[in-house]
């Protein structure tokens, strides 16, 4: 009974983060007719699948799908591989390098995309990376390394230090030391950073649009857009409907991962 | 750890390697066929089915000049095609609008296509249309740097029952209502809880100024070379009509203020308010969202001295770097021709620019108000403020906050007048250097 | 957090000091190496070109000549009123969503820590305004705002014009930007949260604090560099947001939601204006540096 109220907070909360959802399953359902009444239904009343098959007969929902799931599995692996070392670097060694590094990753956030997208376009033609799935991951890669080093060097800072040493001192190697005590420590951390970086590939738009033009190499976002016109007039119903299946992944994505978040947990109570 | 990052080091030599080829914009060799890049903006549902049918079929046809079509959007066109002209890899045949092409012609990035236009295209659209698309280019001369399609007019969507059951006159084409006239029947058809007309007025600016030339308001004179913002006694007319409508007669639904084109809608079919002024194409959502027993009708816009208003064209042109110029015009003469514009025009609810595709019957049937839509073509001029150098940055930065403000009541029209002018001048001083 | 963590390396042996300092530092090239290959080619190389435009005329036009002009965008800017206005806008937007999204999001956070029933699917839900295109969220939340048809009024029975009100645009983004950002901070946290050694809390539990005092002594000073970090990365992502406003606004009504991200964006993609964006783009993030500088700096001073 004590727990009452912290029911309540989670589902307030709930309902205020996930309401979308629903919005975007009912609109997906819904008559075009229904959709401009002025006291909107949750539950369509007449259910169609039609804004379904038109939101998959018009575009290559599926292609762009499995291209962006590449897209975003590449960029996500690809920065967290290289941003694990660089992250543990810059959390256990005091040195300029890392000084700067650390300096650098605030300063590359700071500066808007908007002042670096051309120039990044000349030297993305310039190595023939324009129009293609790998310059499009270098792109993400790029530019989801600097949260990636700034959270993952947070969560190395939070796991003790002397755990670490303890491990040494015990005889393990260095290597060893990190493998088994660190690692584990680190894996919500790792988790973390593993899916921000997957939904921030997954979802990204404005590097997608201005480098890729063949329709062949199209992601699913530039897809979506295409049930959008002028002046935010829109097509919802299919653009709800392609957009449900953009939604889904990510979130399946994720409940596959979260499990992994849990057992952080368990690791933490390994003792040095 | 080392192994880590020697495995991270391997995955980006692979990718780098990877990513090797890929690019295009290579020339075709002898025997193979010319690849054009064509970015098509369509978006609704029978406009996009139109496109590609239109590609297919030229693609059958013309074995060695074979077309990609690439779909873009409107909101986000402009980002792409800025980034893709300053890096040379813009698509060969690009779709856009007039406004957005008097920016894209001074930069230097956009064909001049007034050798390269077959006659029979040249002669089948108006000048009035051709106007639209002629500017000063990057070097400073005259020239046509798009093909006009499709185009815009503004005409008033009205409700049936509530226009039939105010006892008003139904305007014509030949005989539409006077400003007056219009705003007697907003009042007429304003009681309890509903009102005669809403103006969906987020962005205000391109819409008033369309409609200011009723009364001959242009907003912007130049003189010895030199372009000033002016808001005399012809400008002020639509402003202060719109705006006694809002305030005065309170015959005009406040809460349509903030709304984008299509957002009045759902009111509109509970019968909140009776008209809606709104560009042509506004009629596709109607006709697909309305509900089975809701009457609708399309009404000619009111006249001021004259029924002139400013035309918006959609357009097709060339890139200047493409390498294929001539092939991608032979492809823009077959996509627009008469009967193509008919199916463009009817796939996006808009008029078409081909005076013979505007006599195709489908353009003059009385079915869903295409007959007053296309009889309001004849009163299209082009738009002064197109040829107005920082146009873009004075609708944005000065004349969007202004007319917001004003139509929400907060400044009066002596400070309008004053804004647009003092601040809009130091704005177009900065383009004249 | 402990204070070790911000010690320079520990003391070894003086014999094998120096031996083990030229390791430590080929270990740490070879650790940072894979990261500073695209950042050098994808990110500085940009940067800087970027940085040198803002002291040129730069077009983004094919028929200019750019020239060096020295500190001219610099005093244009600061007699740019409508961008110190717009500058405005975007502190207030940025301090009132981070600081927002990072209570909300904390405590959600600790709700999802709590061995509750129903949480796994609680953090599946929770993470929906992240996983949702972003085109839709602008077409979506046109929808909730809608002053006819929207659910915010049908749910609060008033007849208010969001987005069109002069004071209360906004806020009405703010609430917006708050959610769309609330669950990066969230899984952050959470990940936080599970990294805080048990032990800490058992020892808690034997000396009898309660769960207040267990939060302010032991979870807040652990989570102390998750918040910072992500905190800051919250800040400047606010502060560079545009297109939420872009969609929903477009910066109106009367500029009152114009954030400064939206007015450089309009300098350099719709007026060509290369040079003077860069400029802009400089002097927003030497500010935000600063803002940032202090903070971190005020951060350290205390864990210590």
């Amino acid at each position: 009974m004590r727990r009452v109220p912290l029911y309540a907070a989670l589902l307030a909360y709930v309902v205020f983060l996930a309401f979308p959802l629903l919005w975007l399953l009912s609109t997906a359902l819904k008559t075009p007719q229904e959709m401009a009444l002025t006291s909107p239904t949750w539950i369509p009343r007449e259910p169609t699948p039609a804004n379904f098959t038109d939101a998959f007969g018009e575009q290559d929902l599926v292609g762009a799908a499995l291209r962006s799931l590449v897209v975003a599995l590449a960029s996500s692996l690809l920065t967290v591989v290289i941003s694990l070392p660089a992250a543990y670097s810059m959390a256990r060694y005091r040195s300029l390098v890392n000084r700067i590094a650390i300096g650098w990753v605030l300063v590359s956030q700071v500066f808007p995309f908007i002042l670096i997208i051309i120039p990044l376009f000349l030297i993305m033609r310039d190595l023939e990376l324009v129009n293609t799935l790998p310059g499009l991951v270098a792109v993400h890669v790029t530019f989801t390394l600097p949260f990636a080093l700034w959270m993952l060097q947070g969560y190395v800072r939070a796991v003790p230090r002397e755990l670490e040493e303890a491990a040494s001192v015990d005889g393990a190697s260095r290597l060893r030391a990190i493998a088994s005590v660190v690692a584990p420590l680190l894996a919500p951390g790792v988790v973390a950073t593993l899916l921000f970086a997957f939904i921030s590939s997954w979802n990204e738009f404005m590097f997608a649009l201005v480098f890729l033009q063949d329709p062949d190499v199209m992601t699913l976002p530039l897809t979506l857009v295409r049930f959008t016109g002028p002046e935010g007039v829109a097509r919802l119903g299919p653009l709800a409907a392609a957009s449900l299946m953009a939604t889904i992944p990510s979130l399946i994505f994720f409940a596959i991962i979260q499990r992994r978040l849990k057992s952080g947990l368990m690791a933490g109570a390994v003792k040095g | 750890m080392r192994i880590k990052s020697a495995l991270a080091a391997a995955a980006i030599v692979t990718l780098a390697a990877a990513c090797g080829g890929g690019g295009g914009g290579e020339p075709a060799a002898p025997g193979e066929p010319v690849k054009l890049d064509f970015l098509s903006l369509a978006w609704q549902k029978e406009s996009v089915a139109a496109n590609k049918e239109l590609v297919n079929e030229w693609n059958k046809a013309h074995p060695d000049i074979q077309v990609t079509y690439v779909q873009g959007s409107w909101d986000n066109v402009n980002d792409q095609l800025v980034t893709q002209f300053a890096g040379g890899t813009a698509p060969d045949v690009i779709h856009n609008d007039s406004p957005a092409l008097a920016g894209f012609a001074s930069d230097g990035y956009l064909l001049d296509l007034s050798a390269k236009l077959p006659a029979e295209l040249k002669s089948d659209i108006p000048q009035s249309a051709w106007d639209t698309v002629t500017f000063t280019g990057g070097e400073g001369e005259q020239g046509v740097y798009g093909v006009p399609f499709l185009q815009e007019s503004q005409v008033i969507i009205a409700n049936k029952k509530l226009l039939d059951e105010s006892g008003v006159r139904v305007p014509t084409p030949e005989e539409p209502w006077t400003w007056d006239e219009f705003s007697e029947a907003a009042k007429k058809m304003t009681k309890d809880g509903q009102y005669g007309v809403a103006w969906a007025m987020k962005s205000p600016v391109n819409k008033t100024l369309n409609l200011a030339l009723n009364f001959g308001g242009t907003f912007f004179q130049t003189t010895d070379g030199n372009t000033t913002v002016k808001v005399g006694p012809e400008e002020r007319e639509v402003l202060q009509r719109i705006h006694d409508q809002l305030y005065k007669d309170k015959s005009a639904d406040p809460a349509a203020l903030g709304q984008g084109t299509a957002d009045p809608l759902p009111a509109f079919f509970q019968g909140k308010f009776a008209m809606l002024p709104t560009g042509v194409y506004l009629r596709q959502q109607v006709v697909e969202q309305a509900p089975d027993d809701f009457e609708w009708v399309t009404l000619p816009a009111p006249k001021g001295t004259s029924a002139q208003q400013g035309a918006v064209s959609q357009t097709l042109s060339i890139a200047q770097e493409s390498e294929h110029p001539d092939e991608a015009m032979q492809f823009i003469s077959f996509f627009l021709n008469a009967a193509n514009q008919a199916k463009l025009a009817k796939g996006d609810w808009l008029l078409p620019a081909s005076q013979k595709a505007a006599a195709d019957p489908a353009m003059t049937t009385q079915e869903n108000g295409w007959d007053v839509a296309t009889a309001s073509a004849k009163n299209l001029v082009v738009a002064p403020f197109l040829k107005v150098n920082g146009y873009d940055e004075w609708r944005s930065k000065v004349a969007t906050p202004v007319l917001q403000e004003y139509f929400a009541d907060k400044i009066t029209l002596d400070e309008v007048a004053k804004r647009l002018v003092e601040e809009g001048n130091q704005v177009l001083e900065r383009y004249h250097r | 957090m402990t204070a070790t963590a911000t010690r320079p390396a520990p003391p070894r042996a003086p014999r094998s000091k120096r031996r083990g300092a030229s390791r430590q530092k080929r270990e740490m090239w070879l650790l940072m190496l894979p990261a500073m290959v695209p950042v050098l080619l994808f990110s500085v190389g940009p940067l800087l070109y970027g940085i040198g435009l803002a002291f040129t005329d730069a077009r983004n036009t094919r028929v200019h000549e750019t020239s060096f002009v020295g500190l001219e965008n610099f005093t244009r800017m600061l007699s740019d009123e409508q961008f110190w206005a717009s500058f405005q806008i975007g502190a207030i937007w940025s301090v009132s969503v981070t600081v927002l999204q990072f209570l909300a999001a904390l405590g959600l956070a600790l709700l999802l820590n709590m061995n509750l029933r129903f949480r796994s699917v609680a953090r599946v839900l929770a993470v929906v305004p992240w996983a949702m295109p972003p085109v839709v969220i602008g077409l979506m939340w046109k929808l909730v705002y809608h002053p006819d048809a929207g659910i915010l009024n049908g749910l609060l029975g008033t007849d208010v014009n969001w987005l069109a009100d002069f004071s209360l645009a906004l806020p009405a983004i703010i609430v917006v930007g708050v959610w769309t950002g609330m669950p990066q901070t969230t899984v952050v946290l959470l990940a936080g949260l599970q990294n805080v050694p048990k032990e800490l809390y058992e020892a808690g539990e034997v000396d009898g604090a309660g769960r207040w005092r267990r939060f302010w002594n032991i979870t807040l000073p652990q989570l102390r560099p998750v918040i910072v970090a992500i905190t800051s990365l919250d800040f400047v992502w606010n502060f560079n947001q545009f297109g939420l406003v872009y969609v929903l606004t477009q910066g109106g009504p009367g500029g009152r939601t114009r954030l400064p991200m939206l007015f450089a964006y309009e300098e350099a993609f719709r007026y060509r204006a290369a040079g003077y964006a860069s400029m802009l783009g400089l002097a927003m993030a030497i500010v935000v540096l600063a803002v940032l500088g202090l903070y971190l700096w005020r951060q350290m001073r205390e864990a210590k």
